[in-house]
């Protein structure tokens, strides 16, 4: 029986090591944890979703200003779609230029409950852009940002 | 048994158990790389139809694993049969809130299955299409309603039977859009283009354009009117990305299309809100619908429809939590079906009017659940109003009676 779980182990790490570990599961219970002010400037969640075609130019936006500071912005991404759809979501990410954040992905089978939870005044449009000050600050924006909204995150 | 002997099975049971995970793992990666764009195979998603046959039958239709797959209940939703498969060869499927297999009926009782196809890129569908003649113990080879075959987004479909038995199905379409990109010219949005079936779904007409510049990936309400029409209620992209909607009847003759702006709150943005509107048309012509829009703060609205003009006996139904409403009528009775999530579940809620609309009772709950769910569907059966409500605990069938 040893031998049958080596041999699933062995051909399951085949195929899935070129994307392996950067996405990881969002639960309710780790939502605070991504909410909680960080020590200094901002975290922005970039909220997306594999239907969003709106999303694409809103990350690599975020990501543009991110490079431009590295120092005052933490950029994290946030998959709408649940993480059963891993494989789709990790290979989007990839494909736009996006897979060096660090990556999470619902782990409910539908949305809604987490979006409450991330902002209860959003209503799960996508792409939603979270900014969480060191102040403890708070701001959420709804759809792609334009170049003016994206000034004023910082 | 003695200890090492309980200890050795509890071992052995573990070992077992992570065989299968990890089998279950492999043969998901494996169907992953075999189909192209398919998301990673799992169990039943949360996006299921239900419908009331002529004679009390429940039918569900879900996606689980490639296929299509129908249920039925004798009785009212408390045990749901095995599931049969309705496309034999596995194929990806969108299985989401808003873009899920739909289920409808014909008058003799044929049964009408529709369902979108991701392809390879993103953002791409096809609307497939199956029928059963036999009272869904077989179906008919799946087929692609669409006889224009580019990889573009042709999904979200929506499904009906019109007054003389007509198979009506209506979808998102983005070859607009892909044209004008080719030409360079700007191009808001998608479009919603229809088709129809007058042979009982064993063919479909070549599509026809209802409107350009529809929103991206809302659901399309459609309702029969009292003179047996189709009618279509969308979400559109006004002007400068305003996602208004629109209202349309879809002829199934030479007559022309002709969308009009039918709800007017202004909402700017460019987004997908994932969220499209309901409608049911009562016996007088009362357009009935719901909608959600967020121009200030997120909020369900419930109105009467009167195309060109903003609705009448406007009401906000519900604001920040409330997602994905839906409406139905008999005789001068409405129901609006709503879930409602805060940081411990879902409750799904209900309010009634017995006037058509103009007056509705306090909002009540009517279930709840902690695990994840589906959007409500409301279903009516001789004057009755049952809310078709997948959980992840399982479908249920809530009846909407006050207890």
């Amino acid at each position: 029986m040893r031998r049958l779980v080596l041999a699933a182990l062995l051909a399951l790490t085949l195929p899935a090591g070129a994307h392996a570990g950067t996405l990881a599961p969002l639960s309710a219970a780790e939502i605070p944890a991504l909410l909680k002010p960080p020590a200094h400037g901002v975290r922005i969640l970039a909220v997306w979703a594999l239907d969003c075609a709106y999303c694409e130019a809103n990350m690599q936006a975020l990501a543009k200003l991110q490079r431009a500071h590295p120092r005052e912005i933490e950029l994290v991404t946030v998959a709408t779609d649940s993480i059963a759809h891993g494989v789709a979501i990790s290979a989007r990410l990839e494909a736009m230029h996006m897979d060096s954040y660090p990556a999470h992905a619902y782990a409910e089978a539908s949305p809604e409950r987490l979006d409450y939870l991330l902002d209860p005044d959003w209503g799960g449009e996508t792409p939603r852009t979270e900014v969480i000050r060191a102040d403890g600050s708070r701001l959420g924006i709804s759809g792609e940002l334009t170049a003016a909204q994206l000034q004023k995150l910082l | 048994m003695g200890h090492a002997g309980e200890e050795q099975r509890t071992k052995t049971d573990a070992m077992r158990k992570l065989i299968l995970t990890l089998l279950c793992l492999l043969s998901s990666a494996a169907l992953a790389h075999d189909m192209p764009g398919m998301k990673m195979p799992r169990g039943p998603a949360l996006g299921a139809s239900a419908a009331f046959d002529a004679h009390r039958r429940l039918w569900v239709v879900d996606a689980a694993d490639g296929h299509v797959r129908l249920r039925r209940s004798d009785d009212f939703g408390k045990t749901l049969s095995a599931p049969v498969d309705v496309n034999a060869v596995a194929e990806p499927i969108y299985d989401s809130g808003e873009n899920r297999p739909k289920i409808a009926f014909g008058p003799k009782g044929e049964l009408y299955v529709s369902w979108s196809q991701p392809r390879a890129k993103p953002w791409t569908g096809y609307v497939r299409f199956a029928r059963s003649l036999d009272g869904g113990a077989h179906f008919s080879t799946p087929i692609t309603v669409h006889h224009d075959r580019a990889e573009i987004t042709h999904r979200f479909d929506a499904l009906a039977v019109d007054g003389q038995g007509r198979v009506v199905i209506a979808w998102i379409d983005k070859r607009g859009l892909e044209a004008a990109k080719a030409k360079g010219q700007p191009y808001l949005g998608a479009a919603v283009y229809y088709s129809w079936s007058s042979d009982a779904g064993q063919s479909f007409v070549p599509e026809r354009k209802l409107m350009d510049n529809s929103c991206e990936c809302c659901r399309i309400a459609l309702a029969r009117t009292p003179d047996g029409e189709v009618a279509a209620f969308f979400r559109g992209v006004y002007g400068d990305n305003i996602r208004d909607h629109a209202f349309a009847l879809l002829p199934t003759d030479d007559a022309p299309v002709h969308a009009e702006r039918a709800t007017f709150s202004g909402w700017r943005i460019a987004a997908c809100p994932e969220q499209g509107p309901g409608l049911a048309i009562g016996a007088d012509g009362t357009r009935h619908a719901v909608w959600y829009e967020a121009s200030h703060g997120p909020a369900i609205w419930y109105g009467q429809l009167d195309p060109g003009q903003p609705p009448k006996h406007l009401l906000k139904l519900a604001g920040p939590g409330a997602s994905h409403a839906d409406v139905a009528v008999h005789g001068k009775t409405v129901w609006l079906a709503w879930n409602q999530v805060d940081a411990n579940g879902y409750t799904l809620m209900l309010r009634v009017s017995t006037d058509g609309g103009l007056h509705f009772a306090a909002p009540r709950t009517i279930a709840h659940s902690v695990a994840a769910v589906g959007s409500p569907q409301l279903l009516t059966w001789q004057g009755r109003a049952f809310v078709a409500w997948n959980t992840a605990d399982g479908f249920r069938l809530v009846p909407t009676e006050a207890p």
